[in-house]
């Protein structure tokens, strides 16, 4: 078993860390008390860009980088949490609203002392309610101990918070569109230029960060910036939260430190395969994430070493698929998932979206051809990068990936008209 | 949140709780909406359509979410789902003849880990295999139904 | 390009487009920029009237030193850009998006309304797949989705550029037009499916770049190549938006915009659009008519010639002879009209004004449409813009809100403005004070310190850099007052100007041509005694000193503030000639129509509120029988023996009026003579006591209502107002009205019945009241002030609905 000291998840399971003398034992705002007293604004974003932070949403953008680029011109700030957790496979922030609130206060007390945010909101998505009522009791006891609202800790520093529910659109968590979404408009991704940190919510600067971003924080005050980027290679350090599912033995979220081989999570952590299986594929970052595969498992969880094989860290939604797995259904199960929840602005997103659904879905059934292949093979080109936001592109890596990589077994669909892992067809009606 | 912006910013709060109220985002609620935040009822009605988790028409006491994403269906999501409009008679997205249930296949709930997972009026259900879910029915007809999209 | 443009600044950057060098203003849209360099990028989203959202991704074109490829639509030029839009990749790009929303798009273009002028046809053919390689059904979508009077929508054409529902949101800022669902499952829509109900609707069907909002009055009725075009002016109201006839065997298909920025900016309203299926009417005229006994039966054009001829030159010379009209005609006919009344019949008596308007320019301080578009604040009062002048009230929508201009409106009633808008309810006869006490209040610097609302306005009017007024040159007294007050705000340095909207569409022009009882052509002063104004031609018809009335294209019966004096004169003069295209409560009470060619079927020049004369050509021949006004007129005066006075030739009276102006000698800035107008004190407000059921009457404007050509043509028909008045809903209470039912007006002139309304827009004792209404014509409750009192009660019975055929006495 894996010997990584747990930092975001340390009493996870174990403690109720959603009280506050809980979450005060086990080392809760010791790093909110020492920076409301010793730091200022401009010393935590120093010790936040030294820890080389990066946003554990899924693009990887540095944190104490995002902090510097707003505006010094007087307006109003905001800081925004974004807990619309809803990539695919991923569920490390669902985790951390409900079993670590507390931290994720701390998290977002701090960020918002150190950038001068006027307002606090976080995002979080409409079917975590049960997350969001632990959070909002959280809330007020945390408001209770004096760590949110006016005047903390006696530092003449107020910051108070306020939750937006979602109402149900995977998109909002496309940082525009959820600026969008919190000001009462259809969740629609920003044409950019410009960008939140000049006009953001309401106009207004902004800076939108991850709930497992925001938890790292009290961590690097309290622990250091050194320590936090000794964590893994240096260029993308710290403690990250892998969402391991699919077919393996102990599906769960396991911190690990960053750059661990692909192959000792999956080993060590997640129990290894089901009994009798061979590992086919693993989609390593969340849905938007190309395949990786079995000579890929020594390769380091971390953004660079994925990004090298061509897919990404993204989210940590680590979905491992075995010899039973077949890859058209995957494929066009999670194709389905992009076209339903694409806004529909852009043509290539709305359209080749649905078109390539279309065409998984009769392969699926056995009513594939040929020319269906080379459609699949060809429309990378103009689908992707071609979109506004980022969910167009996010629509052909994993399909990409497995077609190239199990080119006979979509070919095997069209000549044997039907799924050769579900004789009976079986799976065609959903 | 209103404070903090203009006027519409209460509005997605403001159709949560009218469903809550009256089960959907009725048309008096659509008006009600606009006029609170000054938009109109085109444009209030465009952003419910929007959201997954507003309807525009009635539907169930009961209102079952089944993720159908890729970890859910790895984990046999499929065969429940099956199993489900089966038993209740519907296929996706419909209300059953009783008008108790409504039943859509949504995706990923981030509940991964305990696939197939599913939602019964935003309440998660995890590892839920067909039997699980036959019980599950069984509570769910006894209960008395609260409202099925708690606004809080 | 539109002035809303936050971007391009001054400074000038060099930009390579497809291997030429230019130099365009900093922050210039590259599709813009590739317009200059003479390449075109096809857009399908982007409109350079809105604002860019690169949503339809057509218009990716190559920038070197960026990875991707990047939206020409809403990217900004920079020093040194270097832009591909042909490039291979690009090349690649766009067959891609065509492919994409060809997938699903019917190929319905046989029959499509837009076949022939669609661009996924043009783009397709251009720059698009040869082949489609979608082997399954197409998804299906609704057809035919009836979106209400106007438009019909076919949601499987559509391609979600959004064009329509931003030009609703962004241009008409009535944000009715929505996008409903998301994905590909978007479709455009209303509120509950009700219909999308504007009066800029016609304008959607023209930017959509594909056939999915088609106008009702044009599907499936041509091939646009079979269009013959021919450039216009509206003249249904007094803007004068530029636009286009296209005609098909000499028949009119449809209207589309012609790009004006100053005047239209690239729009019309849907009056001026669909207006023109009435001339294939059975009402419309095509035949002269001459009184027979109680009946009008057909004659020639030469009898009724000879008939009028022999009345009117007894009458003439017994100088009890007067003509009405101008307004709703040509520049040169309304110059026809006074040489017809002047030089043949030997009158003054001549006066275009049969609405409430008196002045039709301001003395001074004229103003652009234009001056709107940065004005500071504008103030309005009398004129209600959103009913009487839609194009203008667009471009003041966005002035309020996109440019900061203020709007304040000063009326008798509160009326539902578009946008944000300061209301100033004042009652009718003290706008003037009101005027004069502000002028003072500026002029005597006590802005900064006065308290009360007086104080308040003027205060404003000091913050304000440009102040524009629009007012319906209505009450000479608070015209004065207003010219008063700009005169005092001009002498501190404010920008000022005046736009007077006209009630009929070529008010300006009948003014200009001389069609007022003391001033000619020019507004110089007339030679020999000013004539009867209007209101005494009228007076002295009903009481018996009239012998004969000539009308051209004015229905008084309806129009006239009195109408009931009006009808009385109408039916009292000995004899009667109008010439109308169709058969209105004016022209029934005739001796003699004739019938009259429209705007669509001559050429001329009109003369817009601002005063700018602007040439509309011929689109169509008229009916055989059917002439122009000026036609019409030079044939009268020819059977009079006067041949020589009045030409029929529209250049001919043209140069005759330039002539005409020249000599008055009149140059920019000097102070216009004013128009004689009758003394009439407005009526002031009664007080009500709380039981009786008298109320004001008001009467208030509506796009469509009136009695002539819209009140027969069968395309703007679904589009008219039942007539209604409106009460507080305090007053509803206290006599119990009920929103709906049918109620009894009854005034001095007769009664009307018409349908209750309760809303805040009526102040307490005031019911607004439909005016111009022939099925209940307003005008029966008013005295010659344009105010009334009449009482209230339930009506009767419920009356049958009228019929389009027919409105005559």
């Amino acid at each position: 078993m894996a010997t990584f000291e747990p930092v975001l998840t340390k009493g996870v399971g174990q403690l109720d860390l959603t009280d506050v003398a809980a979450y005060r034992k086990n080392g809760g705002f010791v790093a909110l008390e020492k920076a409301l007293k010793d730091m200022t604004p401009e010393s935590i974003i120093a010790e936040v860009t030294a820890s080389n932070l990066r946003g554990r949403g899924g693009a990887g953008f540095p944190t104490g980088k995002k902090w510097g680029f707003l505006p010094k011109d007087g307006r109003p700030r905001y800081l925004v949490c974004n807990c619309d957790e809803a990539e695919p496979g991923t569920f490390k922030d669902h985790m951390l609203l409900e079993q670590t609130p507390l931290q994720l206060i701390e998290g977002l007390i701090l960020s918002a002392y150190a950038i001068n945010a006027a307002h606090i909101v976080v995002y979080i998505r409409g079917e975590f309610l049960e997350g969001y009522r632990i959070f909002m009791r959280a809330l007020s006891a945390a408001r209770e101990a004096g760590y949110v609202g006016d005047n903390l800790l006696g530092s003449g520093y107020s910051a108070d918070i306020l939750v937006h529910r979602g109402a149900g659109a995977y998109i909002c968590g496309e940082e525009t569109a959820m600026l969008e979404s919190i000001e009462g408009k259809r969740g629609e991704p920003r044409l950019k230029p410009p960008f939140p940190a000049n006009a953001g919510l309401f106009g207004m600067p902004t800076v939108v960060n991850n709930v497992e971003t925001l938890c790292c924080i009290p961590h690097i005050l309290t622990r250091g910036a050194a320590w936090f980027a000794s964590i893994g290679p240096p260029k993308s350090p710290g403690p990250k939260i892998i969402s391991v599912s699919g077919q393996v033995q102990k599906p769960g979220n396991y911190e690990i430190p960053m750059g661990l081989p692909a192959g000792e999570l999956l080993q060590d952590y997640a129990g290894g395969l089901l009994p009798g299986r061979t590992l086919k594929a693993i989609q390593p970052g969340g849905g938007s994430s190309a395949a990786i595969f079995a000579e890929d498992l020594h390769t380091g969880i971390d953004y660079d070493s994925l990004a090298a094989k061509q897919t990404m860290l993204g989210s940590g939604g680590f979905v491992v698929m075995d010899d039973t797995t077949c890859m058209v259904r995957a494929s066009m199960t999670l194709v389905r998932f992009f076209e339903y929840e694409s806004c529909g602005q852009c043509t290539p997103c709305r359209e080749g979206g649905q078109w390539v659904h279309r065409i998984l879905r009769r392969l699926e059934a056995g009513e594939g051809s040929d020319a269906d292949l080379l459609v699949l093979n060809t429309i990378n080109d103009t689908l992707t990068g071609t979109n506004l936001c980022p969910l167009g592109d996010s629509i052909m890596p994993f399909l990409l990936s497995v077609l190239r990589r199990f080119p006979q077994e979509f070919a095997e669909h069209v000549t044997l008209a039907g799924c050769p892992f579900d004789p009976a067809r079986r799976m065609v009606a959903a | 949140m209103a404070e903090h912006g203009d006027a519409q910013a209460a509005l997605i709060p403001f159709l949560q709780y009218c469903q809550e109220q009256d089960g959907y985002v009725t048309q008096q609620a659509v008006s009600d909406a606009a006029a609170l935040t000054g938009i109109t009822d085109g444009e209030v009605e465009s952003i419910v359509s929007f959201y997954s988790l507003l309807f525009q028409h009635p539907v169930g006491k009961h209102i079952i979410h089944a993720c159908r994403t890729l970890s859910c269906m790895l984990g046999g999501a499929d065969r429940l789902h099956e199993h489900i409009r089966r038993r209740l008679g519907v296929r996706n997205g419909e209300t059953s003849a009783d008008g108790e249930f409504t039943y859509q296949e949504v995706e990923c709930l981030a509940a991964c880990d305990k696939a197939p997972c599913l939602q019964h009026n935003l309440q998660f259900h995890y590892n839920v295999t067909p039997e699980e879910f036959d019980r599950l029915l069984e509570t769910w007809r006894a209960q008395p139904a609260g409202a099925a999209l708690p606004a809080e | 390009m539109s002035a809303d443009r936050p971007a391009a600044s001054r400074r000038m950057v060099n930009v390579v487009i497809d291997g030429s060098a230019l130099s365009v203003p900093e922050g210039t849209l590259v599709v813009e920029a590739a317009k200059l360099a003479g390449t075109s990028v096809p857009v399908y989203c982007y409109h350079p009237k809105m604002d860019p959202v690169g949503l339809c991704r057509i218009c990716l074109v190559e920038i070197e030193k960026t990875p991707k490829l990047q939206i020409a639509c809403a990217t900004r030029v920079t020093e040194g850009m270097v832009v591909h839009t042909s490039s291979e990749r690009v090349a690649q790009a766009r067959n891609g998006v065509l492919e994409f929303l060809l997938l699903n798009h019917p190929l319905d273009c046989p029959i499509c309304d837009k076949g022939g002028e669609c661009d996924l046809q043009d783009f397709t053919m251009s720059y698009g797949p040869g082949l489609s390689r979608l082997t399954e059904p197409k998804l299906h979508k609704p057809k035919r989705v009836d979106l209400g009077p106007t438009i019909v929508l076919d949601e499987e054409r559509c391609i979600l550029c959004r064009r329509c529902t931003r030009f609703d949101d962004e241009i008409a800022q009535e944000r009715n037009l929505v996008v409903i669902d998301r994905g590909h499952r978007s479709l455009i829509g209303t509120s509950d499916g009700g219909p999308y109900r504007s009066y800029f609707s016609g304008n959607t069907t023209e930017i959509c770049p594909v056939g999915a909002l088609t106008s009702k009055a044009y599907r499936f009725r041509a091939r646009p190549w079979d269009l013959t075009h021919a450039d216009s002016v509206c003249a249904q109201c007094s803007v004068g938006c530029n636009f286009r006839i296209d005609s098909r065997f000499g028949r009119i298909m449809r209207t589309f915009t012609r790009e004006n920025l100053e005047i239209d900016d690239g729009w019309i309203c849907d009056r001026g659009r669909y207006t023109f299926n009435y001339l294939y009417e059975p009402t419309r005229l095509r035949r002269p008519l001459m009184r027979r006994g109680d009946d009008l039966a057909e004659c020639s054009l030469d009898d009724a010639a000879a008939l009028c001829a022999e009345k009117l030159g007894p009458a003439a010379r017994a100088g009890r002879v007067g003509v009405i009209g101008g307004g709703r005609l040509s520049d040169e006919e309304a110059f026809a009209l006074q040489a017809f009344a002047r030089q043949v019949l030997g009158t003054n008596n001549i006066d275009y004004r049969v609405h409430l308007q008196k002045f039709a320019s301001p003395a001074r301080f004229g103003a652009r449409l234009i001056d709107i578009d940065d004005a500071s604040l504008v103030l309005m009062f009398g004129a209600y813009t959103p009913e009487q002048a839609p194009i203008l009230d667009l471009r003041l929508r966005r002035a309020v809100a996109r440019h900061h201009t203020q709007l304040m409106y000063i009326g008798p009633y509160r009326p539902h403005l578009p946008v944000e808008a300061q209301y100033v309810e004042y009652t009718p006869g003290a706008i003037a004070d009101l005027m004069m006490q502000l002028a003072d209040t500026v002029h005597q610097g006590r802005t900064e310190s006065g308290d009360g609302f007086v104080a308040d306005i003027a205060r404003r009017l000091a913050q304000a850099e440009k102040i524009i007024a629009v007012h319906n040159g209505r009450d000479p007294a608070s015209v004065s007052a207003l010219d008063r007050l700009l005169e005092t705000l001009a002498g501190y340095n404010h920008r000022v100007g005046v736009l007077v909207v006209g009630s009929q569409g070529n008010a300006r022009g009948a003014e200009a041509a001389g069609c007022v009882p003391n001033l000619g052509p020019g507004y110089a002063p007339c030679s020999g005694e000013a004539g009867m104004t209007t209101g005494e031609m009228l007076k002295a018809a009903a009481d018996g000193a009239l012998d004969a009335l000539f009308i051209a294209g004015a229905n008084p019966a309806l129009t006239f503030a009195d109408g009931a004096l009006a009808r009385r004169a109408l039916e009292n003069v000995p004899f009667l000639a109008v010439a109308e295209q169709v058969l209105t409560e004016t022209a029934a009470l005739a001796d003699i129509v004739f019938p009259t060619a429209s705007f669509a079927e001559k050429r001329g020049h009109v003369t817009n509120l601002e005063g700018r004369r602007q040439a509309f050509g011929q689109a169509v021949e008229p009916p055989v029988d059917v002439l122009s006004d000026a036609e019409i007129i030079a044939l009268v005066a020819r059977a009079m023996g006067h041949a020589e006075s009045v030409s029929p030739q529209p250049a001919a009276l043209l140069a005759g009026l330039v002539r005409a102006e020249s000599a008055a000698e009149r140059s920019v800035g000097d102070l216009l003579p004013r128009a004689k107008v009758d003394a009439v004190q407005p009526a002031a407000v009664e007080k009500v006591d709380a039981t009786h059921r008298t109320f004001t009457i008001i009467p208030v404007p509506h796009l469509y209502s009136g009695g002539g050509a819209v009140a027969h043509d069968p395309g703007t028909a679904p589009m008219r107002p039942r007539p209604y008045a409106i009460v507080n809903p305090e007053d509803a209470a206290r006599v119990g009205v009920v929103p709906g039912e049918r109620l009894t007006l009854s005034g001095s002139g007769g009664s009307i019945d018409v349908e209750a309304r309760v809303g805040p827009q009526a102040p307490v004792g005031v019911a607004l009241v439909l005016a111009d209404m022939p099925e209940a014509p307003a005008n029966k409750l008013l005295d010659a002030s344009g105010f009334g009192t009449a009482t209230i009660s339930k009506a009767a019975s419920v009356p049958e609905q009228r019929s389009l055929e027919r409105v005559s006495a």
